[in-house]
């Protein structure tokens, strides 16, 4: 586990800067530096007044099985709302005034993350679920064609390697 | 694929900033950009097409996952899904209404306001500035993007 800084949290006061035995808090970036963060040390997040600190996991839990027809259930919804951002989207690129537009694009966005709820809650809310990776290797495996694009192939690769 | 990878991957994506891991956050947003355009324009493009979909969304996608997720035995109820479903009512009936609304009263509707989607929960406003407290969800008011 290392220690992140919530910048909008973060008021400058320093603390975390006293007590980091390795200087992992002292960034150009403002960001901690994870190469130097010693695993679940947590001086800096019990120091910092601001509660600005906390720590994120190398490693997460396994998550309690979905029942199947709930995850049926909420990928059905999915696929809907799925549908239906298809169709707010398309009223966005054929909208005739930029007020039309506006509340198209508006609905789009909601609609996705509605979507994106549904997923989350089918087993797809940590990308190192055991569900989760089957699913970017199975993508991988079938490779879907999207017209006039590249499969990214490397970058899923690449992030297999790296979950 | 059974069903669309896109909001799949987004949601992983999403989760994989809250994450800080960054790089990895990018190549997934790759991936899921891949997906963007993948389902073919509708036949029907119009408001009132729409609405009637958003209509008929609480009978046949939000009531089926109250039933599959509520239990008889406390424990074994799938709390998430009935969380989903409980944020997922509220905000169909918002993009309905926001909908429905518009297919009605035109540009008129929008005019001089603006519209504000909270990122957690979807939930819509229009007006002036976005609400302190997001009513679906509660997350703060800097959760909500702003939809120009």
């Amino acid at each position: 586990m290392h220690a992140v800084r919530n910048l909008r949290l973060c008021t400058k006061d320093c603390v975390c800067l006293f007590v980091c035995p390795t200087g992992a808090t002292d960034t150009e970036t403002g960001q901690i530096d994870f190469e130097k963060c010693l695993d679940g040390c947590r001086r800096c997040v019990d120091a910092c007044p601001s509660h600005a600190i906390s720590l994120v996991m190398d490693n997460y839990p396994a998550r309690p099985a979905k029942d199947k027809a709930v995850a049926d259930a909420l990928l059905n919804f999915m696929e809907q709302k799925h549908r239906e951002e298809a169709l707010a989207k398309a009223l966005a690129a054929s909208a005739s005034t930029p007020a039309r537009a506006k509340v198209a694009k508006a609905l789009a966005a909601s609609l996705r993350i509605l979507a994106e709820d549904g997923a989350r809650e089918a087993g797809y809310m940590i990308p190192q679920s055991t569900e989760s990776k089957a699913f970017l290797e199975k993508l991988l495996a079938q490779r879907p064609s999207v017209a006039g694009k590249q499969f990214p192939e490397a970058e899923l690769k690449e992030l297999l390697s790296l979950l | 694929m059974e069903y669309s990878p896109g909001p799949i991957l987004s949601n992983l994506a999403k989760a994989l900033e809250k994450q800080y891991r960054p790089h990895e956050a990018e190549l997934l947003w790759k991936v899921a950009g891949y997906f963007d355009d993948a389902l073919p324009a509708p036949e029907f493009t119009d408001f009132t097409s729409l609405v009637k979909m958003l209509t008929a969304n609480e009978a046949e996608y939000l009531e089926p996952i109250r039933q599959a997720a509520a239990s008889t035995e406390a424990k074994a109820a799938d709390r998430g899904a009935l969380r989903a479903a409980t944020w997922g009512g509220k905000v169909n009936a918002i993009q309905k209404s926001l909908a429905d609304r518009y297919a009605k009263k035109g540009d008129e509707l929008v005019e001089g306001k603006k519209l504000f989607v909270c990122e957690a929960c979807g939930f819509m406003f229009l007006g002036d500035q976005a609400p302190d407290i997001c009513p679906v969800c509660k997350a703060p008011a800097l959760r909500f993007a702003t939809v120009a």
